[in-house]
């Protein structure tokens, strides 16, 4: 037993000591003051942000709180600010910071909740009511029938876009937004491209403008690009931006 | 504390309770759905590969429908399933597809002419009809006769859910995220509404309902190692337990996918293997062929796990400070492949390994454990999906036990059910919602509240030894190693012993924030006693089963016994202070059944006790079909296992190039 | 008052319920009036640079933009007047622009916390943009203001002599740096914000204009700041007869 145990001490001597400095705060909580608190622990092979802040809740500290859902970077649950940039912390593996330390803030311009959790749920229902985030046509489907019609390259576009996760974190990487928290960002602008481009949707330009059209939507960007660097899933947003630009400045053109 | 009325209360944001939400608020009805987290992050999410439904579209489907699709279901259940509501699933699936292109899944599409596909490794060419052009595509996906599984690339879960998720706020369905349903409200046998935990607050609510409906998903967390994302607590399904009056259906059928990926437990999808990847052991050997020589790897999954755990056992192994692991060889396939078809899969291990699977040698190895995957056991509800004990009480989706997948899901019906469900289930909810008058039962719903309100301030008094976590810990440890792949009767017998020593144990803790607002530990002293109740469930069936049947596997009883076991479990938790389930099981009958029970074609063929009836009923139905003489499907079909669907669900889909459609 | 604009006070739409387009055109205006004087600097410091080839070269530009090829001798308003165009352009691009800066001191440090800790090229690139267009505010106004009103003093002497004599340097030194920083980076938002090169590979091409605006920049600033010493050398050299103007022929 005692070998074993010695072993086993020696085993994890190997691996190095990290330190994650974890933002807490509870602003519901008149006793509580923002702080950062630090924790040491020993880092294990690939061992990403999900494992190490799991092992510090279980083991450490039962009362800081955050967010994880897949920890497998599709739900985006675990958006945070890791070392100052906004990343998905179940992607984010320690290895990386070669000096083993971390410190991790909860995202910006959301509302804070506690420690490293903020409401993005409340914030992205309503940026996508506001867009209308979904498909508008007047074609009652019949479902028994064969589907509609769609060019493979078009349904890969759309599908391109579509795999936006609302992690927020075009939101934390944008001046703009960081400044003026209307700005609707990348999320609600992509968000129209992806319908402007489905063939499913019936809108005109006029419509999108009504959505968009103003300092909020579209004509509030700066093309200040923290959206489309550090978007986990790595959405043409630059693009998608440009291209809504250029559609609803050419129909205030026209009309 | 505050009460909320609504008409229809939906409990779980996922694909399910969503669809659902969309039938009750189509037909008037006022609704709030409640969930723990953003509904968009639901583990609906997750699904990968796709969702299965009988189009026909894509070459390799063609002559599909729904008999083959129903065939496929009831034979991957092994015989567990409810046929009924197969048929019903099978017959909407095509519907459900295509409403949900409608709203706007770009689904991927079929492109005319020639492409390469990798069929058993081999290089092959197949030609896409042209008048499939730009209709939904379909992949082939493991125990289905024909490419039947439709997909986005590999976020169909993503794309399905996102799509559901703004129809619903389309309609202005209340959603509500950061809310926990932690008690059912019911008096006698009529289910009231829920007591709600606010995530953020604390706060206590309650919510009254015509009609409440439980769409939470699985309980996969109760396994030390699971895909499951980390909500899957199955809190839904103990609250319904809790009443002591809901029966929960096959709670031990419980699904192991051979290839997560180690120590993260993200899926790396049986495409790995389909193309050609192999598994090797700590010796670098690949050892599948000297188990299963003629499927190799490619046996079905449970099969596949079954066997890389038995290898685990005789110490072959790889050591590693998460356990014990094998691994899964692409590197084989070549770069080019990987990087063109396995794109995810190297993105996946690159990003939570380091690993780059296209590495040549063993440098590019991913090491695999079969992990839990799926929850074919829940709420037991009838084929309307309205709980079988409790009036006004409906479930959907993976919390439900419908009995779509009886003891071994097919891929590719998981998100499928989900929709399909939520398209049938949800009309049926609703009409019950619309039938029903809330009366006041206000006394009935304070007590409910001041009960859970004192149940959590009592935790906060407990004055004990004992560390909530790691009662969890032990729990998800038990689960793994005596009620997992692999079962027999001491290893389950010990599992219940040491379960209920635990599910003790949860009152004798103590919780050190004495906080009633947003209190991760608290989270878990409640959760955890409630886990434990499922894991009970789970144990306790698995050890009365004597006999293996899909998922469940008795080393002490190796044979599907349908002579004695042609049934379902059902498990309750009759008292309080009960620390096991109560158990008692429901007949499936062999004389209403469409497809008598028989080999699934697969597996042992020798592990087979048959059901004395089997033989009659496959005579009547040879006979029926004689009589009827020359008539289509939907004909005989209708004459040997009549179902009903609401909405329009039955009309026939149509297909190209299939004149009945 | 206009009823359209109370409609739209009162419900942010216009009397058919619509959004105005007011915010798509005045973001067209910024981008044009700001390309324009990109365009309108690139030549600037080119023609001004003309003194590096030597006085002559320098005093023939000048003639040539006062049109001697019509007016005998040159006539300076035109100048005048092209500093004229030149300066409602710039005061148009200023006051549209002027509605991106931080408004507020919470707006400015907001921006300034996350900059900081998100260390991120482009986000850090727009800090220069508003500290140079800030400046330009000044620094333009006054160059313009002096073409506007003194055009005839433009020459191979009368420049290096305001230049010099004048201690026109510093301000001259500080609108350089300030005006080709604010065109570069300028250029290349425009670029990303219209979409310009977006074609198949949409990110590459990012990188590579950002890369040639960053050798751009590099290019105008030394030829100005080469330029600019030239002229304070003149200057330095022509101080004993400040005010004398060059003429055609004459010997240096």
């Amino acid at each position: 037993m005692g070998d074993a145990l010695n072993q086993k001490e020696n085993q994890e001597q190997t691996f190095r000591t990290i330190e994650i400095s974890v933002f807490r705060y509870n602003p519901y909580s008149k006793h509580s003051k923002p702080r950062f608190e630090t924790y040491s622990l020993s880092e294990t092979p690939s061992m990403t942000l999900y494992i190490a802040l799991s092992k510090i809740w279980a083991t450490m500290d039962h009362h800081v709180s955050f967010d994880f859902v897949c920890r497998a970077g599709i739900c985006g649950s675990c958006a945070m600010v890791i070392n100052g940039k906004p990343r998905l912390a179940c992607k984010t593996r320690t290895e990386e910071f070669l000096d083993g330390k971390i410190t991790l803030m909860p995202l910006p311009t959301f509302k804070h909740i506690k420690d490293l959790q903020v409401d993005t749920g409340s914030w992205m229902n309503a940026m996508s009511q506001k867009v209308e985030s979904w498909i508008h046509t007047k074609e009652k489907t019949d479902i028994s029938k064969i589907e509609k019609r769609v060019e493979p390259d078009v349904a890969q576009a759309v599908f391109e876009l579509d795999r936006c996760i609302e992690c927020g974190i075009c939101l934390a990487s944008c001046s703009t937004r960081i400044m003026r928290e209307s700005f609707i960002g990348a999320v609600g602008l992509s968000r129209v491209a992806r319908f402007a481009i489905d063939p499913h949707d019936e809108r005109t330009d006029a419509d999108y403008y009504e959505l968009v059209g103003d300092d909020d939507g579209i004509f509030g960007c700066m093309s200040l690009m923290g959206c489309e660097d550090h978007c986990p899933k790595e959405l043409p947003l630059q693009t998608k931006i440009a291209y809504m630009r250029r559609k609803l400045v050419s129909q205030a053109i026209k009309s | 504390m505050k009460i909320i009325y609504t008409d229809a209360l939906i409990v779980g944001g996922g694909l399910a309770g969503l669809r659902s939400a969309i039938a009750v608020r189509d037909k008037g009805l006022e609704t709030i759905v409640l969930s723990m987290v953003p509904v968009k992050r639901s583990h609906s999410a997750a699904a990968q590969g796709g969702m299965q439904a009988s189009l026909g579209n894509a070459t390799k489907g063609e002559g599909d429908n729904e008999d083959v699709h129903f065939a496929d279901t009831v034979k991957g259940s092994d015989w567990g399933c409810d046929q009924e509501v197969a048929r019903m699933f099978v017959t909407t699936a095509p519907k459900a597809i295509r409403e949900l292109a409608s709203w706007g899944v770009p689904w991927t599409r079929i492109k005319k002419g020639d492409r390469e596909v990798i069929i058993n490794g081999q290089k092959e060419t197949i030609t896409e009809r042209d008048e499939a052009h730009g209709l939904i595509n379909a992949r082939d996906f493991g125990g289905t006769k024909k490419w039947r599984t439709c997909y986005t690339a590999d976020a169909t879960g993503h794309t399905m859910l996102y799509a559901v998720a703004n129809e619903a706020l389309k309609r202005n369905i209340e959603i509500r995220d950061r809310k926990e349903a932690i008690s059912i409200i019911h008096e006698g046998d009529r289910c009231l509404g829920v007591v709600v935990r606010d995530l953020i607050s604390g706060e206590l609510c309650a919510y009254v309902a015509k009609g409440t409906m439980i769409a939470t998903g699985g309980y996969g967390r109760i396994y030390k190692q699971s895909t499951n994302a980390i909500i899957c607590k199955g809190i839904g399904t103990a609250m319904a337990l809790q009443t002591g009056i809901v029966q929960l259906g096959n709670m031990e059928a419980v699904q192991f996918h051979p290839t997560p990926i180690v120590p993260s437990g993200i899926l790396l999808t049986e495409g790995c293997r389909g193309d050609g990847g192999v598994l090797r052991d700590k010796d670098g050997y690949r050892f599948m062929p000297d188990y299963e020589p003629e499927k190799k790897e490619l046996a079905s999954r449970d099969v596949v796990s079954r066997r890389m755990v038995e290898h685990i056992r005789k110490g072959k192994g790889v050591s590693s400070p998460y356990g014990d692991h094998l691994w899964l060889d692409i590197s084989i396939l070549g770069r080019e492949h990987i990087e063109k078809n396995l794109r995810d899969i190297q993105d996946i291990s690159i990003t939570f390994n380091g690993i780059d699977p296209a590495d040549e040698g063993s440098k590019g190895w991913m090491p695999v454990l079969p992990m839990q995957h799926y929850s074919m056991g829940g709420i037991r509800v009838k084929p309307t999906g309205e709980s079988t004990t409790m009036r006004g009480l409906f479930s959907a989706g993976e919390a439900a036990c419908w009995d779509l997948h009886g003891f071994n899901r097919l891929g590719g019906n998981s998100v499928s059910e989900a929709v399909v469900a939520g398209m049938i289930v949800g009309e049926y909810f609703a009409d019950y919602c619309k039938n029903t008058h809330l009366q006041s039962h206000t006394e009935t719903i304070q007590n409910a509240l001041e009960g859970q309100y004192e149940y959590l301030k009592t935790i906060l008094t407990y004055n004990g030894s004992h560390n909530i976590f790691a009662i969890k810990e032990q729990m998800r440890n038990v689960m793994q190693e005596k009620v997992g792949i692999f079962r027999n009767g001491k290893d389950l017998n010990e599992a219940v012993v040491e379960l209920e020593i635990l599910l003790k144990q949860t009152r004798e803790i103590t919780v050190n924030d004495k906080s009633m607002g947003n209190n991760p530990e608290l989270n878990e002293a409640y959760r955890v006693p409630m886990m434990l109740k499922l894991a009970l469930c789970v144990a306790k069936g698995a050890l009365e089963r004597t006999e293996s049947r899909g998922a469940h596997y008795r080393e002490d009883f190796p044979k599907r016994d349908d002579a004695n076991w042609l049934k379902r479990t059902i498990a309750t938790w009759q008292n309080h202070e009960d620390t096991v389930p109560t158990l008692s099981y429901e007949e499936i009958s062999i004389d209403t059944m469409e497809l008598p029970p028989a080999f699934r074609g697969y597996g042992r063929k020798d592990a087979l006790i048959p059901h004395p009836f089997t033989q009659n009923r496959e005579t009547q139905i040879e006979k029926l079909k004689e009589q009827m003489g020359d008539v289509d499907r939907f004909e005989i079909q209708e004459a040997l296992m009549p179902f009903e669907l609401p909405n329009g669900y039955k009309d026939k889909n149509e297909r190209i190039g299939e004149k009945n459609g | 008052m206009n009823k359209a604009e109370i409609y739209e006070f009162l419900t942010s739409r216009n009397k058919q319920k619509k959004k105005s387009r007011t915010p798509a055109r005045l973001d067209a205006i910024q981008s044009a009036t700001g390309a324009i004087l990109a365009l309108f600097i690139v030549f600037h410091l080119i023609f001004e640079s003309s003194i590096l080839l030597g006085k002559e070269a320098m005093y023939r530009l000048t003639k040539f933009f006062e049109a001697d090829f019509i007016f005998e001798g040159g006539e300076p308003l035109i100048i005048s007047a092209l500093a004229f165009v030149v300066f409602v352009v710039f005061v148009l691009h200023a006051l549209i622009a002027m509605r991106k800066f931080p408004a507020s001191y919470r707006e400015y440090r907001r921006y300034q916390t996350h900059r900081h800790l998100l260390v991120h090229n482009d986000t850090n690139l727009w800090f220069i943009q508003i500290t140079t267009g800030f400046m330009m505010f000044f620094l333009g106004s006054i160059h313009l203001y002096t073409m506007m009103m003194q055009p005839s003093k433009i020459g191979p002497f009368a420049s290096a002599d305001r230049i010099f004599s004048d201690g026109m340097w510093p301000m001259y030194l500080m609108l350089l740096v300030s005006v080709v920083l604010h065109a570069g980076i300028g250029v290349y938002r425009l670029i990303i914000k219209w979409g310009v090169f977006d074609g198949v590979q949409p990110q590459q091409n990012r990188l590579l204009a950002k890369k040639i605006i960053k050798w751009l920049i590099v290019f105008y600033l030394a030829l100005g700041a080469v330029s600019l010493v030239t002229y304070i050398k003149i200057g330095y050299e022509h101080q004993e007869h400040y005010g004398e103007r060059y003429h055609k022929g004459v010997k240096e």
